[in-house]
């Protein structure tokens, strides 16, 4: 049987130019070509994104960035559709291009898009910022910035592709998202959602990156015209060119504060670099401005994130979605308030610490479930043990040491939207119960925790179930893997489906007992009495029973987390229902000589609500804090010259600190089982804790980002260690 | 493009191939450096001679008072070493310091030369053992210093159809070595800079002094200067910030001002001192 | 294809003789992945950078994407389907499970390889020497501390056990 056709993509040369014509004769005269596609085959809308659709699938009239898809090569080996490729002539008329949001925001500037560079616009407005900066003892003014982050997942983008006996397009494919994939998909072909059956693959990380299509449209196109298998997969080039990164960002931050180190005001003004198409700017944007205050109750606050348009690479979704970029600079900015002050930097952060019932820069009350104390006292020892014994102990010649606070919040959840979770679970007629989770698992471990919970609601070993995993052909939608959603929203709406299910069972159980249904628990799967726990009736009965009486036992939960959209002119509103808190504290030795920069520990502690499987819990938090260590000393993607590993590092198992995770369970009492999440918190503080370690060493701060030698080196000396050049020594 | 595969048996048949082989004839050894240059198109079209299990690429001995070094020994062979260890101390730090495990299992310190990559991390360590290098080809053989053959960033001057066959150095026995890199992460990383030193002393005064500077000049070099300003002193810590100065002004002269320049003349400064500490008279 | 410009090669596989007919310039990960169906052998970069296409080839570790397919004639090579026996797991694998040192998995293999090849040569390495074996195999999702583990678990276990295959 022959193998699936393979699919290239050809991709634009040029950051910003029109189209003039696209020639396809000669490409098509080799032997392997079966077919190429352009933007006029696409037989639906040719538009796609994830909350704004304002990119094309394929380019027709013109690109926007170098690597943007302008055709589809489908072909019979790899040699003839990389001939394939090359030989597609398209003719390219230059137009100005712009790589940086102050050249896009100018009013002068070529637009990207019809309607201009920006593409968003969030304010966040609270209280009487003026009046707060007349009455403070400190200002603290500032400018950060961070550059385009890759996501590196081990597994560059891959899908294949093909149509079901019964017409179906299915597509399979590595992502976070398969039921958006699907209606996307749909949509580009003008077909019904029924039609594209999307599966989850094993996903080798996500991360974020695999939220936009990647593959999906470009197979479902393929197979919409060519109805054969097909097979798209990118190579690490590929992937490093045109797939999303991190928003680049300059955040402008000014901190007002009491004498005492209480917080009175916050200004932002946080400029994203969204690239040349919107992805998820507009997310990245708003939760940064949301975020920007760090998790500190300031009561005067003033925000404004920008979300613009450049001929970059796309900026879209990558883990934290905005807040480690902030959070950079709202801990930054404490540590340089707290030296201001003659004020211990755990003391500050403690003073404001946001409490249950806090109010937060958008209005929002919070809740019970705010373990930020709990996380600042357990670094606490850790943290006086570094600065009284370590930071003072015998090191090498010409090295300083520095221990260094991050303290973050992260809202879980889709920034003040609907964002929904379905789960099915069935009892099916072998008296098996099947688990139908829609959530992809990238190796963040959500199936684990989801069948974690339906072991405990339904007393079941988890060996006993099964579980069938984002299939849109199977599975409800349960949203996208992101914004660390999935234990809290499909969690609930697992453990509500559960409930179903058991309270079906039980009141069937009390019928054929004839024992009171409160006397009755499900227990190593049977339904047993709590005062003699003996087997009263299996589940195995009782789903025959059910298929006697054609009754099925499959039912859905569903759950949305209570949010309110944010006011577009003051950014009030109640954007989280539930939000994540914790404290990293990092010790570093910073090489004088070299600019080299060793993280010696990492004690990172993470309020997760309720810890469903611990393991997975510690593993989230040691994998966080290793790209944390990466944001902040190695990792930086320019445009135009960072190509491949060669080019963009991430930690190896020799840069990595000790790392010692430490959780905290702060109840959330609308958590499945009081849980919250842990995805993107556990990076967040890394980078910062590390930034405020090397300026406690040194004596100097940095304000961008990564602390690379260069920038270590210059801190380094203008602290005046040790002094370079002629005569030169230890200062 | 690769055209053709073919494994001589003997080195002989090696040059052979490579004189008469057309299209281009290229070595290959451990590949690491060629398949790269393969995926991103550099190659052309090839005929490619594997020449990474010919034996006599692999001599390693002690003879006449020189060490033999086969350029066909991969980075691991060269770190296990004993003879090496005692005898070319810095040669055996440098290449355990090269690329990851499965590159140093593969990659050859001949393929490395060949390379002559600016950062790579062997030739400043051959340099202080003051390499000759031995080449052949089908035509006859010839033994230069290795500096002669450094023609520039990625341009070792071999020969059509030549081949490093092996490397003689001065034997470093009972001499202090080290060799120090500057990398963005502490492994798998290109040097941003690197230093290798051979050194001995007598009386407390250094007596010889061979210093060489990796990543930070078009091709590694003895660094002259800081080793004439160091040579015969009882070294105190401002001694070797005053020999440091001198290399980064030596780098700066040779390479010309860059955007680097700011950053690597501390940096090499820098390294200079970190490096020779452990040579100053307190033992520091 | 033109069957004169393929190279015949035969080598040892996972422990049984093969035998294929390679071009020039293909790489042993092409061969053992795309062509002998060896998924375990990825390509995460091909260029030596990740070490997701690590394969043990006459008992050390090596990156399959820097190899030419030719080069494997004569040589013993292990990919991560020949790790597992009859009997079951390899006390690596098992290891690896019991420390929850997978997330997304695609490092896995070549993490197993590498710390294969690491045991074979030392024995029980120290924690120092499991880390410089592995910082050719790159991960994104754990932070390798549980992966480390679970090579110091394996390789206790193993030690003073007969080498099986080796």
């Amino acid at each position: 049987m022959e193998g699936p056709l393979i699919l290239k993509l050809l991709r634009s040369p040029r950051p910003h130019a029109r189209i003039l014509s696209i020639n396809t004769e000669r490409a098509m005269k080799n032997d392997g070509v079966e077919a190429i596609f352009t933007a006029k085959d696409i037989p639906g809308r040719n538009l796609i994104g994830l909350i704004t659709k304002d990119q094309p699938l394929l380019a027709h009239d013109k690109v926007r960035f170098v690597g943007e898809p302008v055709a589809l090569v489908a072909a019979r080996d790899e040699e003839s559709a990389i001939r394939g490729v090359e030989e597609v002539e398209v003719v390219y008329e230059d137009l100005p291009a712009i790589f940086t949001p102050d050249e896009a925001l100018d009013p002068g500037a070529v637009p990207i898009h019809e309607k201009g560079n920006l593409l968003h616009r969030r304010v966040v407005v609270k209280g009487d910022v003026e009046d707060a900066l007349s009455r403070a003892h400190l200002v603290v003014e500032r400018t950060y910035s961070t550059p385009f982050l890759e996501h590196a997942c081990l597994e560059p983008d891959a899908g294949w592709g093909y149509v079901d006996k019964d017409g179906t397009l299915v597509i399979v494919a590595s992502t976070q998202n398969p039921h958006y994939d699907q209606r996307e998909v749909a949509e580009l072909l003008g077909v019904e959602k029924e039609r594209v059956r999307v599966i989850q693959a094993a996903t080798g990380g996500g991360f974020g990156s695999k939220l936009d299509l990647t593959v999906q449209g470009f197979i479902g196109l393929a197979l919409y015209h060519l109805r054969r298998p097909v097979k798209l997969t990118l190579s690490r080039e590929e992937v490093f060119l045109a797939t999303p990164k991190r928003h680049a960002m300059k955040i402008w931050m000014r901190t007002a504060a009491r004498r005492d180190g209480r917080l009175l005001a916050l200004e932002a003004k946080i400029i994203c670099d969204t690239g040349a198409y919107s992805s998820y700017g507009v997310a990245v944007a708003t939760r940064a401005a949301v975020h920007a205050t760090g998790p500190y109750e300031i009561e005067n606050v003033r925000v404004e994130s920008l979300a613009v348009y450049t001929n970059n690479p796309i900026a879209g979704a990558m883990r934290g979605f905005g807040v480690p970029q902030v959070a950079f600079a709202h801990e930054s900015q404490m540590d340089i308030l707290a030296e201001g002050l003659g004020i211990d930097p755990l003391e500050i952060r403690r003073i404001n610490a946001m409490r249950p019932e806090s109010v937060t820069a958008t209005g929002q009350v919070l809740g019970e479930s705010v373990g930020l104390l709990e996380a600042l006292d357990a670094v606490e020892p850790h943290y006086r043990e570094a600065m009284e014994e370590w930071k003072k102990g015998p090191r090498r010649p010409y090295t300083a040491r520095g221990v260094g606070l991050g303290a973050m919040w992260y809202g879980i959840g889709n920034t003040g939207v609907r964002n929904p979770s379905t789960v099915k679970v069935q009892l099916d007629e072998r008296g098996r119960v099947v688990l139908y989770i829609g959530a992809a698992d990238m190796g963040q471990g959500s199936t684990t925790v989801l069948v974690q919970m339906a072991s405990e609601t339904l007393g079941i070993s988890p060996e006993e179930m099964e579980v069938v995993i984002a299939d849109t052909g199977l599975t409800p939608d349960a949203g996208a893997s992101s914004a660390s959603r999935q234990t809290y929203i499909s969690g609930n709406a697992l453990v509500r489906a559960c409930r179903k299910l058991s309270e079906t069972l039980l009141e069937e159980a009390s019928r054929l007992t004839g024992l009171p249904r409160g006397e009755l628990v499900l227990r190593g799967g049977n339904v047993v009495s709590k005062e003699k726990p003996e087997r009263l009736v299996s589940l195995a009965e009782l789903a025959a029973l059910a298929k006697e009486r054609g009754v099925s036992l499959e039912f859905e939960g569903h759950f949305d987390p209570e949010t309110t959209p944010l006011d577009p002119s003051t950014g009030q509103g109640i954007p989280y229902a539930t939000y994540s808190f914790a404290c990293q504290m990092a010790q570093v030795e910073v090489d004088l000589l070299t600019g080299q920069v060793e993280v010696r520990r990492i004690v990172a502690a993470h309020d997760v609500g309720k810890a469903i499987n611990p393991k997975g819990v510690v593993g989230q938090i040691r994998g966080g804090v290793a790209m944390g260590v990466g944001f902040a000393l190695m990792e930086e993607f320019l445009p135009g010259s960072t190509r491949s590993f060669k080019d963009y590092h991430i930690p190896t198992a020799a840069d990595m600190p000790e790392v010692i995770p430490i959780i905290v369970e702060s109840s959330e009492p609308t958590g499945p089982f009081g849980a919250k999440g842990v995805g993107e918190p556990a990076l967040i503080p890394t980078a910062p804790a590390i930034l405020n370690a090397i300026a406690d060493a040194l004596g100097e701060r940095i304000y961008a980002l990564p602390a690379t030698l260069e920038r270590v080196c210059e801190a380094s000396i203008r602290a005046g260690w040790p002094k370079m050049g002629k005569g030169g020594g230890p200062r | 493009m690769v055209k053709g595969y073919s494994r001589p048996r003997s080195l002989d048949e090696a040059l052979e191939m490579l004189a008469r082989l057309t299209p281009r004839a290229l070595p290959i050894a451990g590949g690491t450096d060629l398949l790269v240059d393969l995926r991103e198109g550099r190659l052309g079209e090839c005929h490619l001679v594997d020449i990474s299990r010919l034996e006599e690429l692999k001599v390693l001995e002690k003879r006449s008072g020189k060490i033999r070094v086969g350029a066909g020994l991969t980075f691991s062979e060269v770190e296990r070493s004993g003879l090496l260890r005692e005898c070319a101390p810095v040669l055996v730090k440098a290449s355990s310091q090269v690329g990851s495990l499965q590159i140093r299992n593969v990659g050859t310190i001949g393929g490395n030369v060949a390379h002559c990559s600016p950062a790579a991390d062997t030739i400043p360590a051959l340099l202080v053992h003051r390499a000759k290098v031995v080449l052949r080809s089908s035509n006859g053989s010839r033994e230069v210093a290795l500096e002669a053959l450094l023609g520039g960033p990625y341009k070792a001057l071999l020969a059509p159809g030549e081949l490093i066959t092996e490397f003689v150095l001065e034997d470093a026995s009972h001499m202090w070595g080290e060799f120090s890199k500057i990398g963005r992460r502490r492994e798998l990383a290109i040097a941003r800079l690197s230093l290798a030193a051979l050194a001995r002393k007598e009386d407390g005064r250094i007596g010889e002094l061979y210093l060489a500077l990796g990543a930070g000049t078009p091709v590694p070099r003895r660094m002259e200067s800081a080793e004439r300003a160091l040579l015969g002193k009882r070294p105190q810590e401002g001694d070797l910030w005053e020999a440091g100065w001198l290399m980064a002004q030596e780098m700066v002269s040779v390479s010309g001002p860059r955007p680097s320049t700011h950053y690597k003349e501390k940096a090499a400064c820098g390294l200079l001192v970190r490096t020779l500490l452990p040579l100053l008279e307190d033992g520091s | 294809m033109n069957p004169e410009e393929k190279i015949r090669i035969s080598f040892r596989l996972n422990g049984r003789e093969v035998e294929a007919h390679v071009l020039p310039g293909e790489t042993a990960l092409h061969l053992l992945r795309e062509r002998l169906g060896l998924r375990g052998v990825k390509e995460g970069c091909g260029i030596g950078e990740c070490g997701a296409c690590t394969i043990v080839v006459d008992k050390k570790a090596v990156n399959s994407c820097l190899m030419l397919a030719a080069q494997l004639h004569g040589c013993e090579v292990l990919t991560v389907e020949g790790l597992e026996s009859p009997v079951g797991l390899h006390p690596l694998q098992e290891a690896f499970l019991e420390h929850d040192a997978i997330q997304c998995g695609y490092c896995t293999p070549g993490m197993l390889l590498s710390a294969y090849a690491l045991i074979v040569s030392r024995g029980v390495p120290t924690r120092e020497e499991i880390v410089r074996a592995l910082a050719g195999n790159l991960c994104r999702c754990t932070g390798y501390h549980q992966i480390v583990d679970a090579v110091q678990d394996a390789a206790r276990r193993m030690a003073g056990k007969e080498e099986g295959r080796w």
